[in-house]
Parts: C-alpha cells; structure tokens; sequence
C-alpha cells in the first residue's frame, strides 16, 4: 500500500486541478465577491455584508425559493414517480426491453434548451401547436403561460426531460436484484404487483434515496426551461435565473455572488435533509 | 495518510497562486496610460510582411442583416493583403451574452484585436482600464480617414473624457413602425397623437389583430419611448442620478392606460423581443417600436412593404414635443491597446480598422441593414420603409440615445421589471421609479 502512494497522488492530480479551477476557485471567488458591490466587470466596492443584508429583505428571492421549491415537488413526485413506475413496467417485460430504454432516455441527451424552445413553439398563444389543435377543434384559445398556470406549464418539460435518467438508474438498480430472490418468492406464491412492492421497491430503497437526492440538488440548477419559455416572468422565477439576471444582465457580480452562495447553502442543507428523512438501513445481498 | 493529504493541499495552494497570478496579470498592465501619441512607423513596408493573424469580435453574425456585408468586407481585405488571417469573431445581439463575453475577455487579456462594441456606459469600464487605444490622433494624422466621416457621427462616438475610442460605423433610429395595410383596412388615422394612438388600439383589440406588440420582460423599446415621450428628451438624458424628474411617471401610466385597452399581446408576459417581432412580421399585429436593425426580421413581404416609421406619440401630459427620436451612432471599433503595442500587429491591425470605416464599406454594411451611414455616401435602392426610416430621423426635432445608457444596467432591469407590475395594477408608477432611484443610487 505504502508504495501505492505516489501513484494515488499522481493519478487524483488532474481531477484535483479540474476541481480546483472549475469548481473551487470560482466558489471562493463568489464567496470574494459577494462582499464587495460591482458595477460592470472594472469596478468593485467592498461593501461588508451589505449584499447579505439585501439577500434577506428581497422580496424576490423569497419567491425565487418558493418557485424552486414548487418545482422540485412536482420533479419529486412526478419525474421520480413515473420513472419508477416505468422501470417496473420495463423490469417486467422480455422483449423490446432494450428498445424502450433507448427511447425514454433519448430526451435525456437532447439539450435543455432545445427542448425548451419545442416547447415555447407548443405554448406559444398566437400560433402555438396546442393552441392551433384546439382551435381546429373550435374551442377558444388557452393562455398556456398565464399568471397561474406559468410555473406548472414549465415544470412539464423539466420533469419530462430527465425522466429516462432516472429510469435508467433504476433499472439497473432492478437487475442487481439476485434472481433466486424471485425464484423464493414464486415459490411462496408471490407474484404481480405483491412482488413489486414488497420484493422490488424494498430492495431498491438506496438507489430510490440516491434517486431523490440527485433529484433535490438537479432543481436547485433548474434555468434553460425558465429562461427560455417564460424568462422568468408571471411566477416562474426560480433561483437559477434570479442569479443569471442579477450578475450576467444586470453585470452585479457582487449580489449575484450572494445568490449563488445562498444556493449553495440551500442546496445543500436541503440535500442533507432529504438524506436524513430518507435514513434506512444498507441492503446487501 | 496524512502525509498525502498535505501534498494535496500544497498541490491545491501552488494552482491556486498560479491562478491568482494569472487573474492579475493583466491588471498591472492598466498602470500604463493608454493615451500615449502613436509614433511613427520608421520601417515600413521594406521587409517582406510577417503573417498576421487578427480576430475581430462583432455582433455582425447569426441573423444580423448585414452579416455577409461585413464578412464581404473582410474578405476585401484578406484578398489585397495576403498576409493578414483574420478570424471573424460573432455573437449575436439579441441577448445579453454578448456583453459579458466582451467584458470577460476584456477583463482577462484576451482581447479582440478589433472589437465592435457600444460607446457611452457600456464601454466605460475597459476605456477606464486603458484597454483600447484613444483614436483621435490615428484620426488626425490621417486626414483622409478622418474626412470619410460625417463629423456628427464622431461627434456621437465621443466618450465622457472627450476622446474618440470607437470608429463609427453605421448608426440607428428607434421609432414606432407601423403597418399601413392594417391602418387603411380599418379607416384609421396614423397614429401621431395619442387620441389617434387610442383609437387604434381600441379597434384592432375589437378586431382580434394586436394593437402593439410588446414583450415585458424585453421591453427595453418600450421604457425608451414611453420615458422620452413622457419626460422629453432633456427630462430623459438625466437619467435617475440626481434625483427623479416627475414626468418618469407618466410614461408608466401611459403604459398602463394603453394596457386597459387591450393594446399589448395576450402573452407579453412571456414572450421575447424575437417573438414580438414575429407578430408584427407575420402581419398579427398592427404596430411594434423597434429599431432600424429590425426591417429584415420581418418575414412577410407585405409587411415589409407597408411598414412605415413615426416617431412615438407624445403620453397624455408627456414633456416631449412629439417630435423627439431616439438613436445615434451607438457602436464602433476599438482598436485594443494590446495590439496597439504589438509591433508585429499594430500596422496589419490600423489598416484594417481603416479599411472597415471606409466610406464604401459603411455605405455596403448601412445598405445591409438599413442603419444610418456615419459617412456622407448616398444609401441608394432601399426599401420605402427604410427611407421612411431616414427621412423621420433627419426631420425630427431631437435625437438622443435610449434611457438605458443614461441608467445602469440593474437600474435598467427595474425598471423593465416594473412594467407588468405597472400594468397590472401590483404596483404603481411611483413605485418602481423610486426602486429604480434605489438601485441606481447603490450603484453609484
């Protein structure tokens, strides 16, 4: 082990470089920045915990959270749910088995963004595919991205997008499962949706948990759905876009610091929570 | 174990120094003025030219009009100057990307070695750093240079120390373009005051067309001409600094009062610029303020052909004399201070700044996308809309340059935020001035 040494070093040097200039030096840069109040990319003022203070008296913030929050409950329940409810379907059948993986994991490997804009194309009032069907139908148009019905209307393809992900985990967490396990459980005279609920769902807790985490830490980064479908307007506000437009358009690199420090901070007592909640016991088999 | 984990974190320290040093390099590099006299070339030409290698950073891509002008002229270039690669560096204008891509590579010494970029606050932070080179004595030595453009053009160019930094290259008018078919086809007036402006907008809500084409959150055209029309131009140029001139509200209430009547789409909210320039292209609705950039973005042929430009009708009690245009010369080159002092870049660098603010490419690119030229060149063969266009800028009775480079960027984003607050009732005109006034106020 000891001669081991150097070559663990040598081999964990360019991930530690990566990490360090993609991931390190830019979040203590923003933690740098946060205290300082910017105005374009040449001027900075330090300003102590003025930022700071701003942060918890923004009224927009507020909702930025609550947004966010929203929208991982629907991902939580939603994307986690129906991805779970695919990867039985898909656990149970033989054939084709292969084909309808690949085909609800496509999405997956399509841009946020170029999703998006398919689906500001189906929104979209004036000529909008949803709204072309329905009025062929002769019903009256729907206002898809009111006031009210904004936040649900992107939460769909945000949900949609990473379905195939999960299912994807899923599945393999289901072929891990030995087989003499089922072979028991026929012999006890289990089988159908008993099986599933008390032989598969149990046996894949862990991964479900890991599921939910990721789950929890993906939404803190939702941005490309909000920006391109609603640009953050009528109660779509999620953290993500209230970061972009305080330090890329408004070019206050100091408050949008704090806002990113404060996602951070958010995500990760979030994570911790989910993780406490979730506490159950290691499966090996 | 520990041992390793030592020399990790020595590893991480040495990278992070390394980092440091790398940020701060070109810093010190400000500390040199960048105003010093350009010398003389003593060599010229004798030795046979080095290859060169120029990247110029533009918004002249993607769907800009004049994107093949521009490259067209580039190409000019190479083609009598064998030696000089250029890279045609683009980014397009319709998002704020563009901005911190320019601020960033300013910033980190990756500098254009031409750079085509706004004048006034945008470019204050890298002119400040001594990023780009003062052109006023290039532009004096070269008289013939100098005189290929209309002085009012250089004049508009001119940053707050009174130096030249950027080289004019076709300028632009804001103004409310409107279709002339869909004013004809219901019996109404032009809209020229904002009686007839009401009109209009009450009988295209009636009729399903859009009055007004407007998005909230990219309603930078909107605050512009409502906040002129409202505050006058004088009232407008203040900006929030010293205080807030009375009249800021009006434009506001306007914005409201034309809401009630059903003036903007249903989906404002939501939609961009892009999309909202889409309705009034494809003939949905009857009139959209705009810029002289937006004549190609319009798809249907008859609009384009019915469209003409007015300048934006005063607001009830508006300051304006309704008569007042926005627009200017808001964009030119910079020359980078780092090529400037690149032996080897410097003359290839000059030449082909020269070359680009010729009269005859301002003429092709100002043809292109139906700017206004910052040279005396005739633009010939252009659509009725676009002479409209001129001939509106050339009478009015003011032009100024848009509110939002009297303000700052996040004073700007209020009050943009403002406008569906506005118009919905959540808050009142008042409000979002004053949150505008605070914001502008902290970033003093």
């Amino acid at each position: 082990m000891k001669g081991d040494r150097k070559y663990i070093i040598l081999f964990l040097l360019p991930t530690v470089f990566l990490m360090s200039v993609f991931l390190y030096y830019p979040f203590f840069k923003s933690l740098y920045l946060s205290f300082f109040r910017t105005k374009g990319f040449f001027d900075k003022r330090f300003v102590g915990w003025d930022n700071y203070e701003r942060l918890f008296t923004d009224k927009l913030i507020g909702e930025a959270t609550l947004h966010t929050l929203e929208i991982m409950l629907y991902v939580i329940v939603f994307q986690v749910g129906i991805a779970l409810v695919l990867a039985v379907m898909l656990d149970n059948i033989s054939k084709l088995q292969s084909f309808y993986r690949t085909v609800f994991f496509f999405p997956v490997v399509i841009s946020g963004t170029a999703i998006s804009l398919l689906f500001v194309l189906f929104y979209n009032y004036n000529f909008g595919l949803l709204n072309t069907i329905i009025t062929n139908l002769g019903f009256e148009r729907v206002l898809w991205l009111s006031e009210t019905n904004s936040l649900k209307a992107v939460a769909i393809p945000t949900v949609w997008h990473y379905v195939g992900f999960y299912l994807v985990l899923f599945l393999t967490a289901m072929s891990k499962i030995p087989s003499d396990y089922y072979e028991a459980a026929k012999l006890e005279g289990i089988s159908g949706i008993q099986k599933t609920f008390k032989l598969t769902l149990p046996l894949i807790l862990s991964d479900i948990k890991v599921v939910i985490t990721l789950a929890i830490t993906g939404t803190m980064k939702v941005f490309e759905f909000v920006w391109v479908i609603s640009r953050g307007q009528n109660g779509t506000e999620v953290l993500g876009t209230y970061m972009y437009k305080k330090a890329i358009v408004d070019q206050n690199f100091g408050y949008g610091s704090t806002v990113a420090i404060y996602m951070v901070v958010f995500g990760v007592l979030l994570a911790l929570l989910a993780n406490r909640l979730l506490k159950s016991e290691e499966i090996t088999y | 174990m520990k041992k390793a984990s030592l020399i990790l974190l020595s590893v991480l320290f040495v990278f992070s120094m390394f980092l440091a040093a790398c940020g701060n390099k070109p810093e010190v590099k400000n500390n040199t003025p960048g105003n010093q006299v350009p010398k003389e070339t003593d060599v010229k030409e004798d030795p046979p030219k080095k290859d060169v290698s120029l990247r110029v950073f533009s918004t002249f891509g993607g769907t800009d009009a004049a994107r093949e002008s521009f490259q067209g002229a580039l190409d000019e270039f190479t083609a009598s100057n064998p030696h000089v690669k250029i890279n045609n560096d683009t980014m397009s204008a319709n998002d704020d990307g563009f901005r911190t891509k320019v601020n960033t590579d300013m910033n980190t010494g990756n500098e254009p070695d031409l750079l085509f970029y706004f004048v006034g606050t945008d470019a204050q932070g890298f002119v400040d750093a001594g990023k780009v080179v003062p052109l006023d004595d290039l532009l004096n030595e070269d008289a013939n240079w100098k005189n290929g453009f209309s002085p009012s053009a250089l004049e508009n160019v001119r940053q707050k120390d009174g130096k030249i930094y950027a080289a004019p290259l076709t300028g632009f008018y804001e103004g409310l373009f409107v279709n002339k078919k869909l004013f004809n086809d219901n019996n109404l007036e032009l809209p020229t005051n904002w009686d007839n402006l009401k009109k209009a907008v009450e009988t295209f809500a009636a009729k399903g067309i859009i009055p007004l084409s407007v998005p909230f959150d990219q309603s930078h055209y909107v605050i512009e001409h409502f906040i002129l029309t409202a505050a006058g131009p004088e009232g407008q140029a203040k900006g929030l600094a010293d205080g807030i001139d009375p009249n800021w509200e009006k434009g506001f209430a306007a914005m409201k009062e034309l809401y009630d009547l059903g003036a903007f789409p249903k989906d404002a909210a939501t939609i961009d610029l892009g999309m909202a320039s889409n309705y009034y292209g494809e003939g949905k609705a009857a009139m959209i303020l705009e810029g002289s950039w937006a004549f190609g973005g319009f798809t249907s042929q008859e609009v384009k052909d019915n469209t003409t430009v007015i300048p934006f009708p005063v607001v009830p009690g508006g300051a304006g004399g309704g008569n007042d245009v926005i627009g200017g010369f808001g964009t030119g080159f910079y020359l980078s201070k780092a090529t400037y002092d690149n032996a080897d870049k410097k003359e290839a660098a000059i030449a082909l700044l020269k070359h680009m603010t010729s009269p005859d490419i301002i003429q092709k690119i100002a043809t292109a996308n139906g700017g206004t030229p910052a040279a005396n060149v005739e633009i010939t063969g252009l659509p009725q809309a676009q002479v409209d266009g001129f001939a509106m800028a050339a009478n009015s009775a003011s032009i100024t340059t848009p509110v939002d480079s009297k303000v700052s960027q996040e004073t700007f984003s209020t009050l943009r935020a403002g406008v569906q607050q506005v118009v919905t009732g959540k808050k009142t005109p008042a409000e979002v001035i004053q949150e505008a006034k605070k914001i502008e106020d902290e970033n003093k």
